[in-house]
């Protein structure tokens, strides 16, 4: 009786009765105003579709995972979405470890209901196989700290898993065509989900009657409120869900009210999460652009340089919608960087801090004759090289239309990458060669730069 | 004049060890240097083992080497323990030292460990025929008798409804039986133990309790002081209550302590200060 006792949370008379008198006069515990939000930070983990949201006290991990399943019998041609939520015992002395609470459950199905009666993620894309498989996206949300209002920060977190979850890429081959051949993350690059809109959930608390509301209630606040509300709604206006279980009769003038202030907050958390994920996805697209420029260094010819810059425009277009002159001007200056280095660039100011330094010592490590140097640094370029490879085929499979200018250059890549200590020399050749020719016969250097640049 | 009433107990632990030591307190030395910097080599890299008093420790620091003390007293408190001829750290925390020989280790914890003549504020859970269980966060609920106040008698129990805040003394405390509390103190005397009524409760740590009781007033209840009227009531089991005449007030006092535990005196005056001019 004692332990249960214990894992009660308590509250005094005396705050009970301050909560209510404070909020009578529009204050707060916490020094807010009754319709501000505690502060939100959105964080990503390194692999795609994991995410860690901080709303104050609250904290909420979301995984997303994704699995080849068949389609249930009434919707042969739609993915399936499943959201499962585990409370932990470490968030909350009243949380037990095992199966869901009656709060556990409730919290899973407000984030459900307001994905997919509202349709924002698109099912149909998800289909491989009519009828036989499709993909099924899991979300899988951990409390980790309860401080509050759990439903709207795992609402947030499970928005931005899946923004940056990525599905493998998977085409139909074997013998008859009829086997699913799932192509692995290097080989192919994986797809985004297609996200219609994010339904934001917005709860509300509510006191003395019905009379005084509060949005973003903390966990004291909860214990002392008399009922609350949920309204997901999307940053359009659609209203996706709402939720009011039991609790205060509430009058319709104040629902209207909510649904109004929940549409304002609405907007502000979609741009709070869709900054958050540009900058995840930027940064993700760096950590790839970085890798094919470091192996650039190496070959020292300008045309292929040139070549490069062009495909990792592409890949940036092709991931993100919007085109940016950033990544251009970067990957130029990461060609000027030697390949030790290999730091995290995390904002784009950074970025850009990033580009000039190396460009004061640039000129003077851009050496012609560093293919000679050391046998290791050779080894080295020899390793990185290798996956340079793989990533030549993916972009290829990518966009078709440079599949004929990217043939060339693979095969002259290939073959350096087979015989590197001969590339060498071969490629400074190639350099005086291009030199010479400009001055020597014109002819010649057109059908070889024709050649390349194409 | 600004009011500003502390209602704190007496700050002593049955180990003779004083809890609280004013926060500018120099290091001191209970031993002569010259003998225990022959003896302090591999364990601290740099200075002499009595330098870490004040200082951050960790469990495995080796704080004193017996051989250099032969024939003087020493008094472990908590967190200390003798490993054959040095003292070793168990606990994580702040080494103290009070002259001339009483060395301890001070944490600051969430939860709390009963110790004889803390006082605490406590939550009443439930009511029994002879003592109310309270909530006092320590590992069990904790008794408090039914006749524990000042002239108390079977025919004026005190009616607690579940959820009532009382100020409490420590009684009893041993690791094995629930802890057993007191109304009175020594003399039988009330001396403002009791319920408190109105205000506001907020849970901290330990070692913000102990700072907040620190002798000279600590700097963050001094500035709050200065500007503010308020009432305030600490446990030493992390609860702090508050009481003043506008609830803006006290949400100032109870936002600016919590903030204020990381902070030194300086930062702490500079952080009240900021706080006030936002106001008007």
């Amino acid at each position: 009786m004692e332990q249960r006792l214990a894992s009660t949370c308590r509250m005094t008379v005396n705050e009970r009765k301050f909560v209510e008198t404070a909020l009578a006069s529009d204050l707060r515990v916490d020094g807010r105003r009754p319709f501000d939000y505690r502060r939100l930070t959105i964080k990503f983990g390194r692999e795609d579709g994991s995410s860690e949201v901080q709303l104050g006290q609250t904290h909420v991990i979301g995984f997303v995972t994704s699995q080849l399943v068949q389609p249930y019998r009434d919707r042969p041609n739609e993915g399936t979405l499943s959201i499962f939520t585990e409370f932990s015992p470490m968030a909350d002395p009243s949380f037990e470890a095992g199966r869901p609470g009656e709060s556990a459950i409730e919290l899973g199905r407000v984030v459900d209901r307001g994905l997919r009666e509202s349709r924002a993620v698109d099912m149909e894309s998800l289909c491989v196989v009519a009828g036989k498989s499709v993909w099924s996206i899991r979300v899988d949300l951990h409390i980790l700290d309860n401080g509050g209002n759990l439903i709207d920060a795992a609402n947030i977190t499970a928005l931005a898993a899946l923004s940056t979850f990525r599905r493998p890429e998977c085409t139909s081959g074997g013998e008859n065509g009829q086997d699913i051949i799932v192509h692995d993350p290097e080989v192919m690059e994986p797809l985004t989900l297609i996200i219609h809109h994010l339904p934001i959930a917005v709860t509300f608390a509510f006191f003395s009657e019905g009379n005084i509301m509060v949005i973003d209630p903390t966990h004291k606040e909860e214990v002392v409120m008399g009922g609350r509300m949920t309204a997901t709604v999307n940053s359009n206006g659609d209203v996706c869900a709402v939720q009011k279980a039991g609790g205060e009769g509430v009058t319709p003038n104040m629902i209207m009210q909510c649904l109004r202030i929940a549409s304002v907050k609405a907007a502000d958390i979609t741009s709070k999460i869709k900054n958050a994920v540009e900058t995840y996805n930027t940064e993700r697209t760096l950590r790839k652009v970085k890798r094919h420029s470091s192996t650039v260094t190496q070959q020292v010819s300008v045309p292929d340089v040139i070549m490069k810059d062009k495909q990792a425009e592409n890949i940036i277009s092709h991931q993100e919608e919007m085109i940016q002159h950033e990544p251009d001007r970067s990957s130029n200056c990461d060609d000027e960087m030697t390949v030790n280095t290999r730091t995290c660039i995390k904002t784009e100011g950074n970025r850009r801090d990033r580009c000039t330094d190396p460009f004061v010592g640039g000129p003077s490590n851009w050496d012609p004759y560093l293919n000679k140097l050391s046998s290791n640094l050779v080894g080295k370029s020899q390793d990185l090289l290798g996956p340079l490879t793989i990533s030549k085929e993916q972009q290829e499979s990518k966009s078709n239309k440079m599949a004929v200018e990217n043939s060339p250059e693979h095969a002259t890549i290939s073959s350096n990458s087979e015989t590197l200590g001969v590339s060498g020399p071969r490629q400074q050749t190639d350099v005086a060669k291009s030199l010479k020719d400009a001055v020597k016969s014109k002819a010649r250097k057109k059908s070889k730069t024709s050649a390349t640049t194409s | 004049m600004p009011h500003h009433k502390l209602a704190a107990g007496i700050p002593c632990r049955i180990c003779s060890l004083p809890f609280a030591l004013p926060r500018s307190s120099a290091p001191t030395r209970s031993v002569p240097k010259e003998t225990l910097t022959s003896e302090m080599n591999a364990e601290t890299s740099d200075a002499p083992p009595t330098s870490l008093v004040d200082r951050t420790v960790v469990p495995g620091d080796t704080v004193l080497d017996l051989t250099a003390m032969a024939s003087q007293t020493i008094k472990l408190g908590a967190g200390l323990r003798q490993d054959c001829d040095t003292i070793s750290v168990m606990k994580a925390g702040k080494l103290r030292l009070s002259k001339p020989n009483k060395y301890w280790v001070e944490s600051s914890h969430k939860r709390y460990v009963p110790c004889v003549e803390d006082t605490v504020l406590g939550i009443v859970v439930d009511c029994k025929p002879d003592n109310f269980l309270v909530d006092i966060k320590a590992p069990t609920l904790a008794f408090l008798p039914v006749l524990a106040f000042e002239g108390g008698t079977r025919r004026n129990i005190p009616k607690f409804e579940i959820g009532t805040l009382l100020y409490v003394r420590v009684v009893k405390a041993n690791n094995s039986m629930n802890p057993e509390l007191s109304c009175v103190d020594e003399t039988g005397k009330a001396s403002e133990f009791g319920q408190l009524k109105d205000g506001y409760m907020f849970e901290t740590s330990t070692g913000l309790s102990r700072m907040l009781l620190s002798s000279p007033t600590c700097p963050v209840l001094e500035a709050l002081g200065k500007s503010l009227s308020y009432e305030i009531a600490v446990g030493l089991n992390g609860r702090v209550w508050v009481n003043a005449s506008s609830p803006s007030t006290v949400i100032l006092v109870s936002n600016a302590i919590m903030n204020s535990e990381s902070l030194s005196g300086v930062q702490q005056k500079i952080m009240v200060e900021k706080l006030m001019q936002r106001l008007q």
